[in-house]
């Protein structure tokens, strides 16, 4: 038995993440590096965005023994100008598998900030040095730890820690790791690359390991609305989330021991001084809310109970039978159990079944819940055949599941609230796109804000042709969150709704030149795995996806029957050039004259009805 | 006496050349007037669509109906084909004025040297037919001709009017090869003869035997050879034979479907020519191999194949099939499915077809 025993240990975070690191996408030098800067500049650029502050991301890659092969360690910086973070937060924050500070329910590209410090603890497993982070959050003291992560204990290790003056606030981060650039280099950059085309208010700068520098300024001067943290939709919870919330709203029957009642005492005021327990209730009733929650619950279990705290001393609740009415006791001093009526009339009522059974399920839906009116939860207990007023903290295992499998059904609820949502919006887009791709013609769209699983998402998407764009197209620029998805991109939804579309019918043909941006944003991208470089074809997803791309795709046929009937105009107007001329040969020694006819009047006829079509489509090729 | 024919004729060619430029130059001048006073030139042009040809019975002939299509310079669909139309008709007037002649082929090849596209010979033949429609003359007139392939031969004088060689005469029984049909015969004045009979076959083969079997003194013939369907420019000079020299045509085919249609072709022109009129020789008479001949001369015979017996289906939806020994023919071979060859002949020895069936067909003729 005892040898069994010993196999159940409990892992810690760490230890999971150390034997499971190919899951984040650790799982070998080139892939790892790649991961660590894009977890590393994403903590940046979440950090900026969090605080409405323009991000200024300065990324260095340098390898420790440039003569080396790779792979081989390299030195990874990455430093912002963003709030910095409180130094006594630091060590925890960096040297800990899930801590973090995103836990609300909000966009942001990552979720826990888990990602930096599988980074950190990657570089330490493979070079076992520290991390080194340097704080400053008042932009006058700058904290430095060096930090190593106990993976067993989960815990930080703070090898070095010192102070210094400076003149600006912001985080910089710098790691040790095992990396190949030469392998990981191409993703690296257009990784770079492709997050300044959809962060375009931010500059990122990159200093690559072979002297390369490549800058790219931000080109908006303006952040778009933050995000909003928001509760909880129904559609997309499961059961243990449910068990969760209602422990957070149920609170436990407080112990009630020498140092509770010591407590109680003392948030009555009473520590050195006795009063009856009518001077008691008195003293209670005039305190009233501003007391702690724990000490109200005691006080309303004195108020039945009728005993000052001499007598409560004496005892231990053993039950509070609401439906009954009924408390129970035991008394040390007689040595047996013994029982009270509640009178459900009296003000201490109420506030004791809360506290025990939690809140009845129309407050629970309304108060826990986004956009769940008192209407809407009656409807929703009616459909799901509890009792409204029925108590949360009662409810069975049984009845959890049935109360998370309803709250998945029903469909009266209104549509999750999307201003968790961060969008680009579409002249920032449009914006990029004209920059980068300096095409001759593009378009964005930004969808409606839509659900799936109760998670709001919206999708932005932008089209472009011709220009400087290669041909071989569609070329097509994933984002999820204002992320670049540059692997697994064959089994994406994108590629996948790309690909089903028939451009025949929009006019585009053969290997076109031209681009395609798709940006889902969403509280949860529902990622194929955990490396989050494809996401998975939810049907909604898919259907705003391709509603995105029909509209775009006939905005560009529309351009392209513009364009193509400007071709024709001048094609026309050529050959009306070439054969006139012709025409007029050979009639002239047929009529047997000298010298040729005027042509020139219908050919000038010609040529200006060919321009009028080109002009025609002007505005359209502007919008 | 001959000389002072020959001159009419001359006088006659003359005119005809005037009228040919005339035509070209009042085309031309009205092309020139448009562009020179800003107007997009155009003309109609008689639609050559099937819907538009017509059996005529009074001409016994093909015609084209009243629809016509206009082509204009204006549209862009059409401004390729109007400049080589207008390339051809002054490529034409510049053959009509020196008097050279060209073949449909060479047309095809001259229009490179004047940077007009053609795709194929197909498509400048097809100019040309346009040509012949606007102008209801036959190309002949504006000095192109097919490639030679058909000969004649027999005693026949003839006078060229071609250039460098006018006013030379020539009697067309000299060579024993027989001559090529071709523009300077086609143009020249038939003077006078001797023959009373023009004899036209399907095949050179039994062409050069009529010849060493000496068949146009034996019958005062003319013999002609149409290898295979006959070109247009023979059909003119069976024509003319007919009509100026006043002589009877017959013709000799296979004993198939295809050679009664060659018979029918020269007698009364083919769907492809509508737009003309001088092409055809209605008293000409097919005298054979006819169906009801392969039963009464034994004759050894083949299978018909399906694409024959379909040409027969045809065939007998063509008015001009109607009745008569063409109609009887067609349905003869229907009931035999069977066909036979000029040579077929041969069996009961080489000169079998003109010591015996030949002689009977003349003699039948008469009576035709």
């Amino acid at each position: 038995m005892s040898s069994i025993k010993e196999k159940f240990n409990q892992i810690s975070p760490s230890e999971f993440f150390y034997s499971n690191r190919d899951l984040a996408g650790f799982s070998n030098p080139t892939r790892s590096l790649y991961t660590a800067v894009r977890e590393l500049v994403e903590n940046a650029l979440d950090a900026c965005d969090q605080k409405g502050i323009l991000p200024d991301v300065h990324l260095i890659i340098k390898a420790v023994d440039p003569e080396k092969p790779d792979p081989k360690p390299y030195i990874l910086t990455v430093k912002d100008n963003g709030p910095g973070i409180d130094s006594k937060y630091v060590p925890l924050a960096f040297g800990t598998i899930l801590y973090g500070s995103k836990f609300g329910l909000k966009q942001a590209r990552g979720m826990f900030g888990l990602g930096a410090t599988m980074a950190i603890l990657y570089a330490q497993i493979t070079t076992n040095k520290p991390v080194i982070v340097k704080s400053s959050t008042d932009g006058k003291i700058q904290d430095e730890f060096e930090i190593l992560l106990d993976i067993q204990k989960n815990k930080p290790i703070i090898v070095k820690h010192k102070t210094k003056e400076i003149s600006k606030s912001g985080l910089s981060v710098s790691i040790c790791l095992e990396g190949d650039y030469s392998k990981a280099g191409t993703k690296i950059r257009d990784y770079v690359y492709e997050t300044s085309l959809i962060t375009p208010y931010a500059t990122i700068t990159f200093d690559d390991p072979k002297g390369g520098k490549f800058r790219h300024p931000r080109f908006v001067k303006d952040i778009p609305p933050p995000p909003t943290i928001i509760r909880p939709h129904p559609h997309g919870i499961d059961v243990e989330r449910i068990r969760r919330m209602i422990v957070e709203s149920v609170f436990e029957i407080p112990n009630i021991d020498d140092a509770m009642i010591e407590k109680v005492r003392k948030d009555l005021g009473l520590s050195k001084k006795n009063l009856s327990f009518t001077g008691i209730m008195e003293r209670a009733r005039k305190r009233g809310k501003a007391l702690p929650r724990q000490t109200r619950v005691v006080i309303a279990l004195m108020s039945f109970l009728k005993m000052d705290f001499e007598k409560l001393n004496k005892i231990r609740i053993e039950d509070i039978d609401v439906p009954n009415k009924k408390l129970s006791y035991w008394d040390f001093g007689d040595s047996q159990s013994k029982s009270v009526d509640m009178d459900p009339e009296s003000q201490y009522y109420n506030q004791l079944t809360h506290t025990v059974q939690g809140e009845p399920l129309t407050t629970f839906l309304t108060k826990r819940f986004q956009r769940v009116g008192p209407t809407t939860a009656i409807k929703f207990a009616e459909f799901a055949k509890f009792k409204p007023e029925k108590r949360v903290g009662t409810m069975t295992n049984q009845e959890l599941v049935h109360l998370s499998n309803s709250l998945q059904k029903f469909e009266d609820f209104m549509a999750p609230d999307s201003s968790c949502l961060a969008p680009l919006g579409a002249e920032p887009l449009e914006k990029g796109i004209k920059k980068f791709f300096n095409p001759d013609f593009s378009a964005v769209v930004q969808r409606p804000a839509s659900a799936y699983s109760g998670f709001p998402f919206i999708i932005e998407m932008g089209i472009a042709y011709g220009g400087e764009i290669k041909s071989g197209g569609p070329h097509v620029y994933r984002f999820a969150n204002r992320i670049p998805l540059l692997y697994d991109e064959g089994s994406d939804v994108v590629l996948k709704v790309v690909n089903d579309a028939d451009w025949g019918r929009y006019k585009v043909k053969g290997e076109p030149p031209f681009v395609i941006v798709s940006h889902i944003c969403s509280t949860r991208i529902p990622y194929k795995t955990a490396g989050k470089e494809n996401v998975a074809d939810r049907p909604e997803i898919e259907r705003e996806l391709r509603l995105a791309l029909q509209l775009l795709s006939r905005k560009l046929a529309a351009y392209m029957s513009k364009r193509g009937q400007a071709e024709m105009a001048k094609k026309r107007s050529n050959l009306y050039a070439k054969y006139i001329p012709m025409i007029a040969e050979f009639c002239t020694e047929l009529a047997g004259k000298k010298k040729e006819p005027n042509y020139k009047k219908i050919l000038e006829e010609v040529t200006i009805e060919s321009k009028k079509t080109v002009e025609e489509e002007k505005p359209i090729e502007n919008k | 006496m001959k000389i002072s024919k020959s001159k009419e004729l001359s006088k006659k060619a003359k005119e005809k050349q005037k009228n040919v430029l005339e035509m070209l130059k009042s085309h031309g001048a009205r092309i020139y007037d448009d562009l020179d006073n800003g107007r997009f030139p155009k003309f109609s042009i008689p639609s050559r669509s099937v819907s538009n040809i017509v059996y005529d019975k009074k001409l016994r002939q093909y015609i084209l109906g009243s629809n016509s299509a206009l082509r204009s310079a204006k549209n862009s669909a059409q401004l390729r084909s109007f400049t080589q139309l207008m390339w051809l008709a002054f490529f034409a007037n510049r053959l009509t004025q020196e008097k050279k002649s060209s073949t449909l082929r060479d047309i095809y090849y001259s229009s490179q040297a004047f940077a007009v596209e053609f795709e194929d010979q197909s498509e400048s033949d097809n100019i040309i037919v346009d040509l012949e429609a606007i102008s209801s003359k036959p190309r002949e007139d504006f000095h192109i001709f097919p490639e030679e392939r058909s000969s004649i031969f027999g005693d026949l004088n003839i006078e060229y009017t071609i250039p460098g060689y006018e006013g030379k005469t020539m009697n067309l029984s000299n060579h024993p090869d027989g001559y090529a049909i071709g523009p300077s015969l086609t143009t020249a004045e038939l003077v006078d003869t001797s023959a009373e009979i023009v004899i036209a076959v399907e095949k050179g083969g039994l062409f050069t035997r009529f010849i060493e079997e000496q068949i146009d003194k034996k019958f005062k013939s003319i013999i002609i050879n149409t290898g295979g369907q006959a070109p247009r420019s023979t059909r003119t000079l069976l024509k003319r034979l007919h009509d100026e020299l006043g002589l009877p045509v017959i013709i000799l085919t296979d004993g198939d479907v295809y050679g009664e249609h060659i018979a029918m072709v020269i007698k009364s022109g083919s769907a492809n020519a509508a737009h003309l009129r001088e092409l055809t020789v209605p008293d000409a008479k097919w005298v054979g191999v006819w169906a009801t001949d392969i039963e009464k001369y034994k004759l050894p015979t083949i299978p018909m194949t399906e694409s024959d017996i379909k040409r027969c289906h045809d065939l007998l939806k063509d008015p001009r099939y109607g009745g008569g020994i063409w109609k009887k023919e067609l349905d003869v071979f229907l009931r035999l499915k069977r066909k036979a060859e000029l040579e077929a002949f041969s069996k009961y020895g080489l000169t079998n077809i003109t010591d015996k069936y030949l002689p009977q067909k003349i003699e039948l003729a008469k009576s035709l």
